[in-house]
């Protein structure tokens, strides 16, 4: 198989408080081929975006990265000095946030910041940046890009906005881009033409993405795979298709019963009763069970590590022991 | 303009909301600027029948929270009226009426965090509505009531005690409702009431709000950004686009079949969660600035039917479309569009 742009090994992140030592992610593994995109799903508190922000090093104290490495193209990223991270950032990693306004500096004209990017990653000179950072504006979708290059960002809509968040993060040519609830400061109208417009882009290119939310239509509508997160751990990976449709876990399933649809013919919504625990709080065992229907003596004693069931990898009890058995 | 029965328990008439806009004064008069004016709300009519949900949708800007804070009398209106059971909410005269009108009118807001106040116990912010209108007199019938409430909501009695800081999204949305039930209301305006929250909480939320209407009547207004949480609440559905009404029709014919151009785009926008693959038209645009809205009908610049009349004439809301595209017929054309 090929070598994967991004891969995440036992992945452990702690927060020092004075209440103890809150593990906030807990021992998580996933790979990123070129062209794909994972998304991570999960509700608040699940770790997700705390996962990004450990890849791209940028965990601050009391939060520290316990145990794990993060390899990107095959060599390892998170022991290394800071000045060594701060080149890959923007350079071989690209990042987009949730809210559009606050990724840009409302003080400086797009174009400064567009060329201001492209010439700290390439050896462009000001004239060569400003006829790169055109062309990326036209390819993220901005009409008249020569015009609308030194406009500043308040002059820009919430969706043109986030366009020129994405040439941002596409300016120096990442091999992963890790995008973080990139749509939902949007409307579904504005969201609708993001995803397309990101999608699109990464396969052209073959960047690899790591597209974080807690949307399940967008990630079935964008990603190749997808991870669903747990109390920071991962509940369940695999291809969309099968998560999306035949959730193994508990939690998946009813996540997913839990969405309203457009299609769905039925009045009531599956409810998972109660809510997150707490990272104080983390139930002993599988941190699902105080919650699970399906759990038992097992579920309480032991934490549940993936195993492959049918094409995903499950944290489950339940899929133990009958591995082969089509859920 | 649509469902038109004696049985409306809320009447919503041609309201209007505008916005003065404008730059303060001695800047005006320095630039020679004219005032300025924004329409949010520009001519809405809807009734809403006595156990029913109905459900505004649009996107951010068309106005849909600033109909739901004038339904509730939290802002003034510019124009038109509001009648709830008979009795207007908007015309100063029968101020006796109307007060007692207000206590079976109740909203619940988008964000627990900021609706409930941080240094009350759960158990006064309950109380509140009970306190205010002098339904119970006694500190004891208040307790009781107050248990009942958070029981009837899923939570503990023991829970009031708590402040609202001891508390999740999803449960304080509860709080947030057992309020809002306090005072027996009997119509609750719900302004984007799962939005800030969680899916799976979400669900709990929703299903517990249909719940209560089910076994006490209710009839809610509910606003949202998202049509599948629209579908699964609401028996009938207004679309909104810069402040007027661009469809109203009942949830299920909606959804089967979206006359207005605009609510089929918006039904496209919906990411596909089945993965049917169904036939989309990709969406175009954005919604415009409402302080200079485009010519005639407001959607023309982002609409696949658009035709010299739609720039030039306002349509007028037949059979609850608001389409010159759709009156005259043309609207098969889509369906062709959709094919090829």
């Amino acid at each position: 198989m090929k070598q994967p742009v991004l891969s995440v090994r036992n992945l452990k992140v702690e927060f020092v408080t004075r209440r103890g030592i809150l593990r906030a992610i807990d021992d998580i593994s996933f790979d990123i081929a070129a062209g794909e995109v994972l998304g991570v799903v999960g509700e608040s508190g699940a770790g997700k975006s705390l996962t990004g922000t450990a890849i791209i090093g940028l965990i601050d104290p009391p939060g520290r990265i316990a145990g794990g490495e993060v390899l990107l193209q095959g060599s390892r990223i998170d022991n290394l000095p800071k000045e060594a991270m701060r080149k890959i950032r923007g350079k071989r990693i690209g990042m987009i946030f949730q809210d559009p306004l606050t990724s840009l500096n409302p003080l400086f004209r797009i174009s400064e910041q567009l060329v201001e990017t492209i010439q700290t990653h390439t050896d462009m000179n000001a004239q060569q940046a400003r006829e790169r950072a055109i062309g990326l504006l036209t390819e993220v979708g901005i009409p008249a890009p020569e015009k609308r290059i030194d406009s500043y960002p308040h002059e820009f809509s919430g969706g043109m906005r986030q366009r020129v968040v994405i040439a941002l993060a596409l300016a120096a040519e990442p091999e992963l881009i890790i995008a973080d609830e990139p749509t939902t400061a949007l409307d579904v109208s504005v969201q609708a033409q993001i995803i397309t417009l990101l999608k699109k882009l990464c396969r052209e290119r073959g960047t690899a993405v790591m597209l974080v939310t807690h949307d399940m239509g967008v990630i079935a509508e964008t990603a190749d795979r997808v991870a669903v997160m747990y109390a920071g751990r991962i509940a369940e990976i695999g291809p969309v298709r099968e998560v999306v449709q035949h959730a193994r876990h508990p939690y998946a399933k009813g996540l997913m019963g839990a969405i309203p649809t457009l299609e769905s013919a039925t009045d009531r919504l599956t409810q998972i009763p109660g809510s997150m625990p707490r990272l104080t709080s983390i139930p002993k065992g599988c941190a699902f069970n105080p919650r699970c229907g399906e759990a038992f003596a097992r579920c309480f004693v032991e934490r549940p590590d993936p195993i492959d069931v049918g094409g995903s990898e499950v944290a489950c009890w339940l899929y133990k022991d009958k591995k082969d058995v089509a859920a | 303009m649509t469902l038109q029965s004696s049985h409306a328990f809320v009447t919503v008439r041609d309201l209007r909301k505008v916005f003065d806009v404008s730059k303060p004064w001695l800047e005006r008069t320095i630039e020679r600027a004219p005032k300025q004016f924004l329409k949010a709300v520009d001519g809405v009519s809807f009734d809403i029948r006595k156990g029913e949900t109905f459900a505004l949708v649009g996107e951010s800007g068309s106005g849909k929270s600033t109909v739901a804070r004038m339904v509730v009398g939290l802002l003034p209106a510019t124009g038109g009226t509001v009648m709830v059971d008979g009795i207007s909410m908007t015309e100063t005269a029968n101020s006796a009426a109307r007060e007692k009108l207000r206590r079976r009118i109740q909203m619940i807001f988008q964000d627990p965090y900021a609706s409930l106040n941080p240094r009350w116990r759960v158990q006064d912010i309950i109380a509140e509505p009970i306190r205010a209108f002098n339904l119970l007199s006694s500190q004891k019938d208040i307790v009781d009531r107050v248990g009942e409430l958070l029981t009837l909501v899923g939570l503990s009695p023991l829970d009031g005690v708590k402040f609202p800081h001891q508390f999740s999204g999803g449960q304080r949305q509860r709080v947030a409702i057992a309020r809002a039930l306090a005072s027996n209301a009997e119509f609750i305006v719900c302004d984007e009431p799962t939005s800030a929250l969680d899916v799976s909480v979400q669900a709990q939320i929703l299903n517990l709000m249909r719940d209560l209407q089910d076994k006490m009547g209710l009839t809610y207004l509910f606003i949202s950004h998202n049509l599948a949480v629209v579908r699964h609440m609401a028996s009938t559905i207004g679309v909104m686009y810069l402040g007027r009404l661009a469809e109203v029709s009942p949830a299920k014919e909606m959804f089967r079949n979206p006359r207005h151009p605009y609510t089929r785009m918006l039904l496209d926008a919906v990411p596909d969660l089945g993965m049917s693959g169904r036939a989309r038209i990709p969406v175009q645009g954005e919604i415009p600035s409402p302080i200079n809205p485009p010519s005639g009908c407001t959607f023309h610049p982002r609409c696949p039917l658009v035709m010299d009349r739609c720039r030039a004439e306002e349509p007028q809301a037949i059979n609850g479309v608001a389409c010159h595209a759709v009156q005259e017929g043309r609207q098969g054309t889509m369906a062709t569009r959709l094919s090829a």
